[in-house]
C-alpha cells in the first residue's frame, strides 16, 4: 500500500535521493541537505499553524511504501506564490505595430518579466519514482494536492498555477536558455536552475532583462522552445491538464516552460469531490478507483482504493485502507474517481 | 569648380546623377517627380521663403562648362515637422555581487534626441570626379554656409551615414531587427524611406529598448560601423570635429556623427576677409571661399594668399564667385593645420 502524507524530518535521507533523481528544472527539489532540512521543518511548521487566511505556508508531501518504508515520490503546494519572496515568470504577449499611411498592421510577440502570477497557490516539486510513472500513484501524487486544498480551502488561493518543466536536451542544453537567460546569467542552464533551488531568488531581479525581448529576434530553436515541454514533464503536464488547467501567455524564464492556471473553484478533483464517512466491517464489491483522502491537516493522508461508492452512502473501507488513510468508522473522507 | 544653390535647370543633370548613386542613396531618390519637388523647395529655402523646420539647402558641384557633378544638402532642422529617430547605443549592466556575475550588455534606447538639430545630407560626387579638392569641396563647402548664416541652423550639425550592406544591399542589422516589425526587405523599407515615409515606419519600430546580445552577431557587428563608400566623407567629417557618440541608424545601424556648430573647424576658424585679385603663387595653400551670399550663394575651392585681411586670388576664382575686388568673403583653409602639414 502506498500512502501519501506530510513530510516529517526523518524522511530526509530518503528525499535527499529523490532530489537527486528529479529533473533539473524541478528547482524547488534542491539535491543540498540544509536547504532540505529547512525545506522539511517549513513544510512541518506549516500543517502546524493555525491560518486564517493563505500566507507563506508550503506543504510538501511524501508518497511512501507503507510495506518497504521506502518513500517513491514527493509533492508541494506553496500557499501563496511570491509571498516571502518575488514569484517571476515571462508574460508573451502581442505587442501591435501599426502604420495607418503604409497600411500595415501586425503583432509582434514579446516577452516581458512580471510577477502578475503572484498571490496564486502554485503547485510544484513533482517528482515520482520513475517505475511509478504513468500510474494511479502518480495521479495520488499530483490530485492528492488538490483534495487536500478542497479539505482546507482558507489556506488557498482563489487561482492555482504550476510551471511545467521546460524542454533541455540529454546534455542537459536549454536551447531558449542559451538564446536568452545565458546571456544575462552568464552560466550554464543546469547550474542556474540549481542556483535558483538554493539561493533566494532575489538574485533573478538582479539578473533578468527588464526590457521586454522581441520573440522574433530570439533563434528559432529558442522559439520553439516557448511553451514546449520537456518530455519528462509530460505526465504532470497531462494530469493536471485533464483537471481543467490551462496553459496561458506566461512562461518560465529559464527554460521557457508552460505555467498552467486553473481557477480554484473549478479544477475537476476539487469541484467533483465527494465528502463522506467511513464505514468499517463491511465487504467491498470494488467497482472502481478512487482517490481517497482524510480531512484531517497535519494528519493528512491520501491513497489509491478500489470502492464500491455510492453517493450520499456511508464508503466501505478495509481495515488495512483505514490503517493508512488513519481513520476509523464514522470518519470524515474525501474521494474522487480516478 | 563652385558649390551653389540647386536651380529648376539642372533636374536633368541630377536625375541623372542619382541614378549613377545607386539604390542606398535614399535621401535623393531617382524619382523625377520627387526630385522637382525637392529643387522647388530648393529654391525657395534659398529665398528664404521657408521655416527652419523646413528649410532644405540642396547644392549641386557645377564644373567650369556647367556641368552638375555633384549634390549635397543642409536641413535646417530635423524633426520638427515628423519624428526623427535614432537609437542611442547605451549600456545595461546585468550584475549579481554575491554570484560574481557582471555582463555588460550594449542596449539600444529609441530617441528623438536629434530633433531640432541640422543635417548634412544627400551627399554624392560623381565617381570620375573625386580626385583633387572635389570632395572636400562637396562636404565642406555647406559648413562654411552654416558658418555665413547660423541663425539658420542648429547648434549641432548630424550626418546620417550610410551603414554596412551586403552588395545586393541588404542590411545584417535590418535582417537582426527590422524586419521582424515591417515583414518588408530593406530594400523596400529604404526605399519608401526615401520617398518621406521614415517617420510613419519608424511608428512600425519597438518603443522599448533593445539588448543587442539579442541580435544577430552579423547585425552586432555593424552597429555604427560606415558603409565603406561612406569613408571618405567620414574621414573629412572627422577632421572637421564630428564624433560619433553613439547615435546610429534605427534601419541600418549607420552611425550619426555630430558636431556643434561653433566647434567645427570651417566655421570657427573661418574669417571674413577682403578679395583681391593677384596672382597666389603655386605653393600657396588652398581655400574655401564663399562670397558670403544666400540666394547667390556661390563656394569654390583656390590657392590663395593672406595678405593682411586680403585673401589674394586669381582673376577666375573671383568670376567663379561672382565678386569684384574689394568684395568682402568668408573663407577658411580647406585643410586644416595638421592636413597642411602633411600635405607639405
Amino acid at each position: 500500500m502506498l500512502v501519501l502524507r506530510p513530510v516529517e524530518l526523518t524522511d530526509l535521507p530518503q528525499l535527499q535521493q529523490l532530489a537527486r533523481d528529479s529533473l533539473v528544472g524541478v528547482t524547488s527539489l534542491p539535491d543540498d541537505t540544509e536547504r532540505l532540512r529547512e525545506k522539511i521543518l517549513d513544510s512541518c511548521a506549516s500543517f502546524e499553524k493555525d491560518v486564517q487566511g493563505q500566507g507563506p505556508e508550503n506543504y510538501f508531501f511524501v508518497l511512501e511504501n507503507l510495506t518497504t518504508r521506502r518513500l517513491v515520490g514527493c509533492s508541494e503546494v506553496l500557499a501563496t506564490a511570491g509571498f516571502s519572496e518575488p514569484f517571476y515568470s515571462l508574460r508573451n504577449r502581442h505587442f501591435t505595430s501599426a502604420s495607418r499611411e503604409l497600411n500595415i498592421e501586425h503583432g509582434v510577440p514579446a516577452l516581458s518579466l512580471c510577477q502578475d502570477l503572484s498571490g496564486h497557490s502554485l503547485l510544484r516539486g513533482f517528482h515520482i519514482d520513475s517505475a511509478l510513472e504513468r500510474t494511479p500513484f502518480s495521479e495520488l501524487l499530483s490530485r492528492a494536492r488538490l483534495l487536500f486544498i478542497a479539505a482546507h480551502p482558507a489556506r488557498f488561493a482563489e487561482a492555482v498555477i504550476t510551471e511545467i518543466v521546460g524542454y533541455s536536451d540529454e546534455q542537459g542544453q536549454s536551447p531558449f536558455w542559451d538564446a536568452l537567460g545565458k546571456h544575462f546569467f552568464d552560466l550554464p542552464y543546469v547550474e542556474a536552475e540549481r542556483l535558483c533551488g538554493l539561493q533566494s531568488r532575489t538574485f533573478l531581479a538582479e539578473l533578468m532583462p527588464q526590457y521586454p525581448i522581441y520573440v522574433p529576434m530570439l533563434s528559432q530553436a529558442a522559439q520553439d522552445c516557448i511553451g514546449r515541454i520537456h518530455p519528462d514533464g509530460q505526465e504532470a503536464f497531462d494530469i493536471l491538464e485533464r483537471e481543467g488547467f490551462e496553459t496561458n501567455s506566461y512562461i518560465d524564464l529559464f527554460d521557457g516552460g508552460p505555467t498552467l492556471y486553473a481557477r480554484t473553484s473549478s479544477i475537476r478533483s476539487i469541484a467533483q469531490s465527494q465528502a463522506g464517512t467511513v464505514q468499517t466491517g463491511s465487504p467491498i464489491d470494488a467497482r472502481g478507483s478512487y482517490l481517497v483522502s482524510n480531512d484531517s491537516l497535519k494528519d493528512y493522508r491520501a491513497i489509491v482504493a478500489e470502492l464500491d461508492y455510492c453517493a450520499g452512502q456511508p464508503i466501505a473501507l478495509s481495515a488495512e485502507m483505514c490503517a493508512a488513510l488513519n481513520v476509523t468508522d464514522a470518519s470524515a473522507i474525501r474521494l474522487i474517481a480516478l | 569648380m563652385i558649390l551653389r544653390p540647386v536651380q529648376m535647370t539642372d533636374l536633368p543633370a541630377l536625375l541623372d546623377l542619382v541614378q549613377r548613386a545607386g539604390p542606398g542613396f535614399t535621401t535623393l531618390p531617382a524619382n523625377e517627380e520627387r526630385l522637382t519637388h525637392r529643387v522647388r523647395w530648393a529654391q525657395r529655402t534659398f529665398a528664404e521663403q521657408v521655416e527652419r523646420a523646413d528649410a532644405d539647402y540642396l547644392f549641386v558641384l557645377e564644373d567650369d562648362d556647367q556641368q552638375v557633378v555633384g549634390v549635397s544638402a543642409l536641413i535646417g532642422a530635423v524633426g520638427l515637422r515628423e519624428p526623427w529617430y535614432n537609437y542611442r547605443v547605451g549600456l545595461t549592466v546585468s550584475s549579481s555581487p554575491d554570484l560574481g556575475i557582471q555582463r555588460q550588455i550594449p542596449t539600444l534606447f529609441l530617441n528623438n534626441e536629434m530633433t531640432g538639430q541640422s543635417e548634412i545630407c544627400s551627399l554624392f560626387l560623381r565617381h570620375d570626379q573625386r580626385y583633387g579638392s572635389n570632395g572636400r569641396l562637396l562636404s565642406l563647402g555647406g559648413l562654411l554656409f552654416v558658418a555665413e548664416f547660423p541663425q539658420l541652423f542648429g547648434d549641432k550639425l548630424i550626418a546620417e551615414l550610410r551603414g554596412s550592406a551586403d552588395e545586393h544591399g541588404c542590411s545584417p542589422f535590418w535582417d537582426s531587427l527590422g524586419r521582424h516589425f515591417f515583414k518588408m526587405d530593406f530594400s523596400h523599407a529604404d526605399h519608401l524611406s526615401g520617398l518621406g515615409s521614415k517617420a510613419f515606419i519608424a511608428e512600425l519600430m519597438p518603443r522599448q529598448p533593445l539588448y543587442t546580445c539579442l541580435l544577430t552577431e552579423q547585425a552586432q557587428a555593424v552597429i555604427g560601423k560606415p558603409h565603406p563608400n561612406t569613408e571618405p566623407a567620414l574621414k573629412i567629417l572627422t577632421a572637421e570635429g564630428f564624433a560619433h557618440k553613439g547615435y546610429i541608424d534605427i534601419f541600418d545601424a549607420g552611425p550619426v556623427i555630430e558636431a556643434p556648430v561653433s566647434r567645427i573647424r570651417a566655421v570657427r576658424d573661418s574669417q571674413s576677409l577682403v578679395l583681391a585679385i593677384g596672382t597666389p603663387d603655386d605653393q600657396a595653400p588652398v581655400w574655401l571661399i564663399h562670397n558670403r551670399r544666400l540666394e547667390n550663394c556661390r563656394i569654390t575651392t583656390a590657392r590663395a594668399r593672406l595678405v593682411g585681411n586680403s585673401l589674394v586670388v586669381d582673376r577666375l576664382t573671383a568670376k567663379r564667385l561672382q565678386l569684384q575686388p574689394g568684395s568682402s568673403v568668408r573663407a577658411v583653409p580647406l585643410l586644416n593645420q595638421q592636413q597642411q602639414a602633411v600635405a607639405a
